[in-house]
């Protein structure tokens, strides 16, 4: 209850309530551009956190990542184009509804949903995480290692078209964790005699570049498009906000549904808003009286894709909090700002900083009620944002990425990293090697290489790994994800052949 | 893009990946022999070594499974065609490569001309290349740089004290 009472307390104080704000704010303008992902925007907030203190810095970033899943609506509900991946299910019914003459209402289910859906996660993950951290302290060193196989084989597995290569894509990225001391004795290793090699890879740098520079680039890839300009809906806009509010709460299996499975899939790491808002929508369609009404402008398809992508926030923080294993990118970027201001992030967090955690909660449900705020009152200039060319864009968030890896460690050689990396990272986008696994494995490389080594230290039996059963259920998870995966994709590609053989059949 | 040149392309790009394999495989294994000499330990059973070799062990050997499966899917054909197709596909990108060599000039010059002179030519000059050029586009891609050179320059020095590079003038 202290911490609480802490952690409230540094919340509330005009200087963090302003800068959340601020950071909603942002949030939504930045994912309402098309190709702008809320993962961009959260690594260019930041450098700006960086002097302020931990919890407000945190809050700070929730905020956007919870504003960025509202922006993304804008753009698919008006444009048909998701601002963010975690929209394309919206898409589906938003934009139908907004081209049948009622944007303002598809906008409003989108930002209620959302809403709800944040709140139902917020509530999930204070009665989660703590349990689970708890559980987690008694975890060793051999079950440590074994959960970062687990998670590193899932997000291998789980993302991008290819196992082998998702797999590849993550254990480059531990290659790269090893650049640099190594944890344990300090030895220098891989540096060559190059002295900006020597104290290794910087996260954040290795983040900005994979992320955001090869995106921007491929956002630049179609000449044509870059060069005209996409327009708006025309027309008058009528928001309806406290007819649609109970709209929406009339549907409270629907919200519930979606948003549980949002939670869910936030928690599994590797899984994110990305495959929620696709997963809950379809779970929608398949329990509605009226499965045809989807696709053409259905008010439960909103709800659905909204509440899911919105509850992977909280869903996200679970085994972050809980385990110190980040889910997806953008909680692997809120541990590195919290390692930047020298708090160790693992199951003792909350054991350690309750204050902090408890402030996270607190900042979550804050950031959901700001969101829902700023977008009831000031859509309609949001609106303007998807008219931004892209043209504008690209040359700006390059130059804010640039001051993002400098601001860091204020060193000119993180700099040349940077564009090296970011050509590699478009390199690999371009080969359709998935960027998720390897900005994990350059994250979890020194807490796997710690544990293992540790483990070792102990007692050098390496049957120990087996022999200890939690250990022993992750180890047969990651070889269970494995075998899932290949059999899901030897059975996709089946079905690719007969369907391309078909017409000549 | 029909059939035939979309089926060409993908295997343009297959053959690309197997590039990639191969790359990945040499690096994996002769990072593997300089892991091998990092000096171990009396202390632990595994030396500052060991992880980067059972990380490049798994590389190599997945790497491998990559090329055997790669090289399934390549007819003979399409090794004949594939800088034809490399050459189209760049072509076809190549505001990616002026930005991104943009980009690169942009940051070997910051520590000469400044962080404030460099961001306003770098964000003027690639707005000018990808816009559809009229003078609206052109005013307001000049008050964006400025915005964005000298306006974040004064907002990172001012308000949170991170100094960016000056350069040498």
């Amino acid at each position: 209850m202290n911490d609480f009472l802490t952690g409230a307390t540094q919340i509330f104080t005009f200087s963090t309530l302003i800068y959340m704000f601020a950071g909603s704010i942002a949030g939504i303008v930045a994912a309402a551009i098309p190709g702008f992902t809320v993962t961009m925007a959260i690594v260019l907030t930041l450098p700006l956190t960086f002097a302020m203190e931990p919890l407000q810095g945190i809050a700070v970033m929730l905020s956007v990542y919870v504003g960025g899943y509202t922006g993304g609506l804008i753009s698919a509900a008006l444009l048909g184009i998701p601002g963010t991946p975690s929209s394309v299910a919206t898409t589906f019914d938003a934009y139908p509804m907004a081209r049948n003459g009622e944007p303002g209402r598809a906008l409003s289910i989108g930002v209620w949903a959302s809403f709800f859906g944040t709140i139902i996660s917020t509530i999930v993950l204070i009665f989660a995480a703590p349990p689970l951290a708890l559980f987690a302290v008694q975890l060793g060193p051999w079950e440590y290692f074994s959960l970062i196989v687990f998670a590193l084989t899932i997000v291998g597995s789980l993302v991008g078209s290819s196992v082998v290569r998702g797999m590849l894509a993550g254990l480059v990225g531990l290659l790269i964790s090893t650049v640099g001391t190594d944890p344990i004795l300090g030895r220098a290793r891989f540096d060559f005699d190059i002295e900006m090699l020597q104290t290794g890879f910087p996260f954040l740098v290795v983040l900005i570049g994979i992320f955001a520079i090869s995106q921007l680039a491929s956002e630049v890839e179609d000449a044509k498009n870059i060069r005209s300009g996409n327009s708006l809906v025309t027309g008058a806009i009528d928001f309806q906000t406290w007819k649609v509010f109970k709209e929406v709460l009339m549907r409270p299996v629907n919200l519930l549904r979606s948003s549980i499975l949002g939670v869910l899939i936030g928690a599994l790491p590797g899984a994110g808003g990305s495959i929620a808002n696709l997963l809950a929508y379809d779970q929608a369609k398949r329990s509605s009286k009226y499965p045809e009404r989807f696709g053409k402008g259905e008010t439960d398809g909103i709800v659905a894709s909204e509440a899911g992508n919105s509850a992977t926030a909280g869903g996200g923080l679970i085994p972050l909090i809980g385990l110190g294993i980040p889910g997806s990118a953008v909680d692997a970027i809120l541990m590195a700002s919290l390692m930047v201001h020298g708090i160790s992030v693992g199951p003792r967090l909350i054991l350690d900083h309750g204050d902090l955690v408890y402030g996270m909660f607190i900042a979550m449900a804050v950031a959901s009620f700001m969101m829902l705020i700023v977008s009831v009152f000031s859509m309609r200039l949001f609106l303007r944002i998807t008219q931004v060319p892209k043209w504008a864009i690209v040359p700006v968030v390059m130059t804010c990425c640039v001051v993002g890896a400098f601001a860091l460690n204020n060193r000119v050689t993180d700099l040349y990293l940077l564009i090296i990396i970011g050509i590699v990272g478009y390199a690999m986008r371009a080969l359709g090697y998935s960027l998720a696994p390897l900005v994990l494995g350059v994250i979890l490389g020194p807490i796997a290489e710690t544990n293992l080594r540790r483990a070792l230290m102990t007692d050098a039996d390496m049957s120990l790994f087996i022999s200890r059963p939690i250990s022993l259920i992750f180890l047969v998870a990651a070889v269970l994800s494995i075998a899932w995966a290949i059999r899901s994709h030897l059975k996709n590609s089946k079905t690719t052949k007969r369907t391309s053989n078909e017409p000549a059949s | 893009m029909s059939n035939l040149s979309h089926d060409k392309a993908m295997e343009a790009g297959e053959i690309a990946r197997l590039l990639s394999y191969f790359i990945i495989l040499i690096a994996s294994v002769g990072l593997f022999f300089a892991a091998s000499e990092i000096p171990t330990s009396r202390f632990e059973t595994l030396g500052a070594g060991a992880f980067p070799q059972i990380v490049c062990a798994a590389i190599g050997l997945l790497s491998i499974v990559a090329i055997v499966d790669s090289l399934r899917k390549i007819s003979y054909l399409g090794y004949g065609r594939f800088y034809t197709e490399v050459k189209a596909w760049m072509c076809r990108r190549y505001l990616v490569f002026i930005t991104l060599g943009a980009l690169a000039l942009y940051i070997l010059v910051i520590p000469i001309i400044g962080f404030s002179i460099a961001s306003m030519i770098f964000i003027f000059s690639v707005q000018v290349i990808l816009m559809p050029r009229n003078t609206k586009s052109i005013v307001i891609a000049l008050i964006t740089a400025l915005v964005f050179s000298f306006g974040l320059n004064w907002l990172f020095s001012e308000v949170f004290t991170v100094f960016l590079p000056r350069g040498v003038f």
